[in-house]
């Protein structure tokens, strides 16, 4: 953070305190979309669910939540908001819990001092008591959420690394992810060869890690937004506001980490991926010569594809296999070029 | 064309196609010579013959004839010669059929695309059947070395002309060709007023404005024509000027220099034709022939013998342009072959004329006040002279010149020797066989690469390919080898090592080549210095060499950025495509296939990619085994061996042949230049002087002190002593970047394994700093093995504040407390009465202790310590390792031995010693700031007042703050109570030292948190908090103790914020005379798309974008600083040379023999208050309005009227008396 001057160009992955001046944030308003999203996440149930709403803003799914009857954590990362929030919590005797922290920013990658509403996981959860559980059990709690609007795509990026390396709030157990995200980002990650021009990365990151289910579209129209400071913003862009955003879930895979990808070696896949993805329409042949030394040839041979396959061509499946296989060729020395010190590299 | 010149070609033909030699040599003939020929035979006329004679540079072929040779004698590989007659025997099937037929088609087609030549090419037709039965000759020598596709296109040689006047005109000319002389031509071309004449002269005083650079693409066709000239690629460039010319849009890049350029490498071959037809398109162009223009008309002139009717009136042409025949010979700069020519062809019309001798450089004399004492005559002086003869020093000089020559030396590591197992030599043995077959791959790449470049430029396009014929292609070849070994495992980043390609080539092909006249003068130049000898009068070296001869030829200019890295990138790929391995390195049971062995893999962060260079493993490994324990470096990173040549210009001085800019800056940058250039010589006299004086002092090594780090670093090393442990010492997993073993059973948790990640990561980076810092001091201390025993020099240029720093990076005295240990004056000095009380200061200084003691304190503490210091210098490593506490052990332990051996000597007063003793300025940001705002307070506490005892600043500042802090807690201020006994010297120190430096308050706090968090009982909690407070109080108490200071750096700041809002960059020029600007502008993205990746940088040096105001007015202050204190610095260098001192500095820290330092010290402060006795704001003021106020274009900016107000508003000084700065001891100290 000593030179947060200076990241601007790096964009944010949630790395600095650099956005907080002007971000602009989405904030669910209307109690017809609050009671909507409620119906899908209780269900009938009345049993007290722990629900942990970030940027809740205004409360209004909030109160909904608590009227239904569940347990809500507020981490709000706007403080005009916290008062507000904080008398809703007085009335409903403990069940709601307010705190100034901004969940797309925990665990900056970059570690100073950190002064809310940067803050780590561990503070967090040992502030609120919640103890971790080990990956094979269910989810200690739901998250409910709006992606950042400006950078959705960073924001993700930044959930996949925690998950694949089973940090931040991944440490904590299989946590399971409800958020708003723009259709076409939502369209993106659920991409397969089938929809080549949306098919990248990301798609098999997400799909790889996590069940994605689609649970609800909403007209951008039925948010408002909000700069810093809880000033109303006009929303300027006609487009943007004829775009939908998709509520969708994202539960992590309990058989995540059982094969040879793991929190160790997942730097690798994700270099992988990237790697091949930055010439799409190329053979995966020619990017295997520039990902491993070992024959491509063979390697191609043992995930059963022919050596005209297409990276656009593998399902998010076959990557998985393809990296298995490597990772656990048994008779060479090297089995990747990658080197985690170019991650450092500075120019 | 004559037969001469195919006689020639064919006795070279082996090398023809692609010669190896140097080039401009072969290529001349070989290359492009088959197309060109043809055209050139038809109209040869009778003196052509005549020409051949003083064809070309012959002065310039000599020298590179001498040099190939030179490098031919290290054994050329023979694998090129096979490989070019493989080629040879292929090519010519295909041409044996019907060669003739279709190249006369597209020759044709040529023609009739060319609008008006289409004539021409009739009529060339009709002429060749004049020379039928020599053409067939010729033809039937050309099949066998044109190459298939290569030589078939025509270049373009005719013009086409835009402007159908001038076009008609040369269309009627060429057709009355036969008889016609083409002189007659010129002549009356001359004699066409230029229809733009107007227009350009009202450009041309902005061309001379500091705005006056040349756009990018602007600086590439220059230097682009440029190099074709130099490789002897004349045709291709007069090709790629007719190519550009035609298209209006690319025409308005042209400007009268490159025309001018062509011009002139077609005179100097005598092409009197092809000069006209350059004319023409100056013409067309709407452009004024200028003196260079005529320069080069005449010369060819003078070449060809011309009647003196046509040269008469071209001379009275230029007269009529308001041109000067003097000029001719005092403002165009020629080589003295050139000269001749031109005076011939000068003296047929007027017989009598003779040419003004050159400037005498000599009456040129600085006018600075500050300088008088150093040039002023009297009294007599005499110098300082080296301890070594004349013809020791000529000896030296050979080796110097030896190793400049080979452009690289390599140098044995002092990596121990690792056991010759049958392993280690299998290794060596597979890598000597693989850079065998890498020679010969690199040779087939390169030669393919050529020749697709060569065809691109051929298209009228700005290819590489005079660029790539720059070096031979054994030296190309030799150089990525290099870059292939020196690569180190976990890849570079393709920019870089494409920049640094580029840099390289560009460095090398500078190389001067007057071997032979630079070896008389440097012969002549020694008896100055040598021990030995007599001169004349006594002068400073500068003055000496410059009386020795003329000036030297303009250097020239840099390529623009974009051409540096695609060139450099080009090799870059040239080397990926050829260097490939057996597979079965890798994997010993893979079948025998080849496997690159560099592989272009990208690194991610956040949104960008960097593209990166990365060598197989097994490669890593196999260098790793075979152990060789040879470095190589470039010639210009090591020291010299011979005194440096002295500074004559910003570009001229230092290494012998290799070129040194005198400022070092940015790469890319020329504002720098363009402004020394533009500097009358004589103003920078001071700064050439200083330079040249800390570039002659002798140096060596410190034998015993390397010995006993060699001892360490071959063992184990040891980090608390600097010297780095080797790799085997560092905390690596036995598996490299393999997963441990627990980490793949199933029941250990993702938890645990991402947390035995963070642990490998770790422990990598450390492995990877460790092996930095370890390669480091491998160079080093290889450097200093191998001048052991030896003299060295090392030049020195500056930067652009005009801090100086030593050319070679590896090895010199500004580095580590190691660094400075293994050095020592190569000249020694009887200690006198004073010396060893100094050595002993000195010592205790080294030591850290008793920093707020008197002199004498410290030299009785030293006393105190004798018996530990003694047997620190006898038994270093098994005594009491008194040393190893000192803050500097090191430099420490050095002087130890230096005490010991003085104290033991029958007369310590006549011991002779080498050992250079330091003497710090205190804060001396803050002195030079004190002495500006003549702050009374302030100048006492760094130490400007007389006084018994050193002053410490930071303590007197952490006390004020101590003040405000108990101010504060008695206002019931809660952080001001809870600092209560945690404020001291260490906390407030480094804010207050950067503080001079533009350290900002965020910058301030986090230096602040950063002491505070090492205090252990300090509570956390409030560090945030604390901190906040803290630099605010800092720099309240700085403000309290220096008010001028403060206020001095507001006005700077602001003054510079208000230029860079004019859209100017900030420019001063020191007390000195050295003109300076701040090269901080807006980001301007380059990018070179293609081939392996696109590549994009952006540079901040780009003068057409705005001034990044936020830099410009951040660095102003310090930058301002900085410049007063090399300025100090300088001063004193030269006063100290004129007494016959040694005397070199590390910024604010001098070195002189022990028994120098009490007139060094005078002369510090001496030249301290002569320096602060300028006004020197006010002169600061004057020159910026007179730069940024002065244009009455401007005048009604508001920028600017607010500028002026803020510069005629010079902060108000304080009344401290400047000359008590000379009785104060602790000064220096």
């Amino acid at each position: 953070m000593e030179f947060v001057e200076d990241v601007t160009t790096l964009g944010n992955t949630g790395t600095g305190l650099r956005g907080c001046r002007s971000e602009t944030k989405r904030y669910i308003t209307s109690p017809r979309v609050a009671e909507t999203l409620v119906r899908i996440l209780r269900g009938k149930r009345k049993s007290c669910q722990l629900f942990l709403e970030c940027n809740p803003g205004p409360g209004i799914l909030t109160r909904a939540l608590l009227e239904s009857g569940a347990k809500v954590i507020a981490l709000e990362s706007d403080e005009t908001f916290i008062p507000q929030l904080k008398s809703l919590g007085k009335k409903v005797n403990g069940r709601l819990e307010v705190v100034y922290c901004d969940f797309f920013k925990l665990d900056p990658r970059s570690r100073g001092i950190l002064t809310p509403p940067v803050m780590t996981s561990d503070m967090l959860f040992q502030y609120l008591g919640i103890e971790a559980q080990p990956w094979s059990k269910g989810a200690p709690l739901k998250a409910i959420g709006i992606l950042p609007p400006k950078n959705e795509r960073s924001a993700l990026w930044k959930l996949l690394h925690d998950l694949y390396s089973c940090t931040s709030i991944y440490k904590y157990g299989r946590l399971e992810l409800n958020l708003f995200i723009t259709e076409k980002e939502c369209r993106k990650i659920m991409a397969n060869p089938q929809n080549p021009g949306l098919y990248q990365a990301l798609s098999v990151l997400c799909q790889i890690a996590c069940g994605i289910k689609l649970l609800h579209t909403e007209s951008c129209l039925s948010f408002d937004t909000y700069t810093a400071n809880g000033q109303l913003a006009k929303q300027k862009h006609r487009e943007s506001l004829e775009q939908n955003l998709c509520f969708i879930q994202l539960t992590p895979h309990r058989n995540l980490f059982t094969g040879s990808l793991t929190p160790f070696n997942y730097d690798v896949f994700f270099h992988m991926l990237r790697q091949c993805f930055m010439k799409r329409n190329a053979k995966l042949i020619d990017h295997l010569h520039s990902l491993s030394p070992i024959d491509a040839m063979h390697i191609l041979k043992q995930i059963k594809k022919n050596k005209d396959v297409k990276v656009i061509d593998m399902y998010p499946e076959d990557f998985q296999h393809l990296f298995e296989t490597i990772e656990c060729s048994k008779d060479d020395n090297y089995k990747w070029l990658y080197d985690d010190f170019m991650e450092d590299v500075i120019i | 064309m004559s037969a001469v010149r195919w006689g020639r070609g064919a006795a070279g033909f082996g090398r023809a196609l692609w010669p190896a030699g140097p080039p401009g040599l072969l290529a001349e003939e070989g290359a492009l010579g088959g197309s060109w020929s043809r055209k050139r035979s038809s109209t040869a006329s009778p003196c052509e013959q005549d020409r051949r004679k003083d064809w070309g540079h012959a002065e310039l072929l000599e020298v590179l004839k001498a040099r190939v040779r030179q490098l031919q004698a290290e054994g050329v590989a023979e694998v090129p010669v096979k490989r070019v007659a493989k080629r040879v025997t292929v090519a010519r099937a295909p041409e044996a059929g019907g060669a003739q037929p279709p190249r006369q088609a597209q020759a044709g087609a040529q023609g009739a695309a060319a609008t008006p030549s289409s004539r021409w090419a009739q009529k060339l037709d009709s002429d060749q059947q004049l020379t039928e039965k020599r053409k067939q000759r010729l033809e039937g020598k050309l099949r066998k070395r044109v190459e298939k596709g290569a030589w078939q296109k025509q270049l373009r040689l005719e013009p086409r002309l835009l402007s159908r006047k001038l076009a008609g005109q040369l269309q009627h000319w060429e057709q009355g060709a036969p008889r016609s002389p083409w002189e007659e031509q010129l002549a009356q071309l001359l004699q066409e007023a230029p229809h733009r004449l107007s227009s350009e002269a009202a450009a041309a005083p902005a061309d001379r404005g500091p705005e006056s650079r040349l756009e990018g693409q602007q600086q590439r066709l220059l230097s682009f024509f440029e190099c074709c000239l130099l490789t002897g690629h004349l045709p291709l460039a007069h090709h790629v000027l007719v190519t550009h010319h035609s298209k209006s849009q690319q025409q308005r890049l042209l400007t009268l220099s490159m025309y001018n350029m062509v011009m002139l490498g077609w005179a100097r071959q005598g092409s009197f034709k092809e000069l006209t037809y350059v004319f023409f398109m100056l013409k067309d162009a709407g452009l004024a022939p200028d003196l260079q223009s005529y320069a080069a008309a005449l010369q060819c002139m003078g070449r060809l013998d011309q009647d003196a009717g046509t040269i008469r009136r071209c001379l009275k042409q230029m007269a009529q342009d308001g041109l000067q025949l003097q000029g001719l010979f005092t403002a165009v700069p020629l080589s003295a072959e050139e000269r001749a020519e031109l005076l011939r062809a000068v003296r047929k019309a007027k017989p009598t004329f003779t040419p003004p001798r050159p400037p005498v450089p000599s009456p040129q004399v600085n006018t600075s006040p500050l300088l008088r004492e150093i040039y002023a005559k009297d009294p007599a002086v005499s110098y300082p002279r080296l301890h070594l003869s004349l013809k020791e020093l000529q000896g030296l000089f050979q080796q110097q010149l030896r190793v400049e020559m080979a452009t690289t030396i390599t140098v044995e590591s002092v990596e121990k020797v690792p056991l010759l197992t049958k392993e280690v030599l299998h290794a060596r043995k597979t890598l000597a066989g693989l850079r065998t077959r890498w020679r010969t791959a690199l040779y087939r790449e390169l030669q393919e690469t050529k020749e697709s470049e060569a065809h691109a430029a051929r298209e009228g396009r700005l290819s590489l390919f005079p660029y790539l014929c720059l070096l031979s292609e054994k030296e190309v070849v030799r150089m990525l080898l290099q870059t292939l070994q020196a690569l180190p495992a976990q890849g570079e980043s393709l920019l870089f090592l494409a920049h640094e390609l580029g840099l390289r080539v560009f460095k090398r092909k500078q190389l001067r080549n007057e071997v032979q006249e630079l070896e008389q003068r440097y012969s002549k130049y020694l008896h100055l210095l040598a021990s030995d000898t007599q001169v004349a009068e006594p002068c400073l070296p500068r003055q000496h060499w410059e009386a020795l001869g003329v000036p030297e030829a303009p250097h020239e200019q840099p390529w623009p950025m974009s051409v540096v890295v695609q060139l450099g990138k080009q090799l870059a790929e040239v080397l990926v495509r050829a260097a490939q391995m057996p597979s079965s390195l890798a994997a010993p049971r893979s079948p025998g296939t080849l496997i690159p062995v560099l592989y272009h893999v990208y690194s991610f962060r956040s949104f960008r990619q960097i593209g990166i260079l990365k060598p197989h493993p097994a490669f890593t490994q196999l260098l790793e085994t075979a152990a060789e324990r040879t470095l190589t470096f470039e010639s210009t990173d090591v020291p010299m061996l011979c005194p440096p040549l002295p500074w004559t210009s910003p570009h001229s001085g230092a290494f012998l042949l290799s070129p040194t800019r005198m400022m070092r800056s940015v790469e890319g940058s020329q504002q720098h230049q363009l402004l020394l250039e533009r500097c009358p010589p004589a103003e920078l006299h001071g700064a050439l002087d200083a330079l040249t004086q800390l570039g002659n002092c002798a140096w060596r090594v410190n034998g015993r002190v390397l010995d006993l780090v060699l001892e360490l670093f071959t063992d184990k090393g040891c980090p608390r002593l600097g010297v780095p442990a080797p790799p085997s010492e560092a905390p690596r997993p036995p598996e490299g970047r393999q997963a441990p073993k627990r980490c793949l059973l199933p029941e250990v948790s993702p938890a645990e394994k991402a947390e035995m990640r963070r642990e490998l990561a770790r422990r990598l980076k450390v492995a990877r700093e460790m092996q930095s810092l370890r390669a480091d001091a491998l160079y080093r201390l290889s450097l200093a093995q191998h001048l052991r025993h030896r003299v060295f020099w090392l030049p020195h240029n500056m930067d652009f504040r005009g801090r100086t720093y030593p050319c070679s990076p590896h090895f010199n005295h500004l580095g580590s407390d190691l660094a400075r240990a293994l050095l020592e004056f190569a000249q020694g000095r009887p200690l006198g009465p004073h010396g060893l009380n100094w050595l002993k200061i000195h010592l205790v200084n080294l030591t850290g202790l008793k920093k707020r003691e008197s002199l004498q304190a410290r030299r009785d503490y030293a006393d105190e310590l004798m018996e530990d210091i003694l047997d620190s210098a006898d038994r270093p490593m098994t005594g009491r390792k008194w040393w190893m506490e000192a803050d500097e052990p090191w430099q420490a332990l050095a002087c130890c031995m230096e005490v010991a051996r003085a104290v033991r000597a029958p007369d310590p007063t006549a011991y002779v010693s080498h050992f250079p003793v330091h003497q710090d300025g205190s804060c001396n940001g803050l002195q030079h700031y004190a002495a500006l705002g003549r702050d009374s307070v302030g100048a006492a506490s760094v130490n400007l007042l007389p006084s018994d005892l050193p002053q410490d600043v930071y303590s007197e500042v952490a006390a004020q703050v101590e003040v405000f802090r108990r101010q504060d807690a008695e206002q019931g201020v809660q952080v001001a109570q809870v600092l209560e006994g945690f404020i001291s010297r260490k906390v407030v120190k480094q804010t207050v030292m950067t503080v001079v430096y533009g350290v900002t308050r965020y910058g301030g706090r986090l230096q602040i948190e950063k002491r505070l968090r090492e205090i252990h009982d300090f509570p956390q909690d409030f560090v945030w908090e604390a901190s906040h407070y803290l630099v605010r109080q800092v720099f309240n108490s700085l403000q309290e103790m220096f008010s001028g200071t403060r206020s001095i750096q507001r006005w700077l700041t602001e003054s510079a914020r208000l230029i860079s809002h004019t859209g100017s960059a900030v420019e001063w020029v020191t007390p000195l005379g050295i003109p300076i600007i701040q090269p901080y502008h807006r980001d301007s993205k380059v990018m070179i798309k293609g081939g392996l990746q696109s590549l994009t940088f952006s540079s901040s040096v780009d003068t057409s974008q705005k001034p990044n105001t936020l830099k410009q007015k951040n660095g102003f202050p310090p930058n301002f600083i900085h410049s007063l204190d090399s300025s100090h610095m300088m001063l004193t260098a030269l006063h100290c040379y004129r007494k016959g001192l040694t005397f070199v500095s590390v910024h604010d820290c001098f070195w002189t023999h022990a028994a120098d330092v009490a007139v060094m010290n005078q002369v510090c402060r001496e030249q301290f208050v002569r320096l602060h006795s300028q006004p020197i704001l006010h002169n600061l003021s004057r020159f910026l309005i007179e730069r940024f106020c002065s244009d009455p274009r401007t005048s009604k900016s508001i920028w600017v009227s607010r500028l002026m107000d803020t510069l005629l508003s010079v902060p108000k000084t304080g009344t401290f008396n400047l000359e008590q700065v000379k009785h104060s001891t602790y000064f220096f100290s």
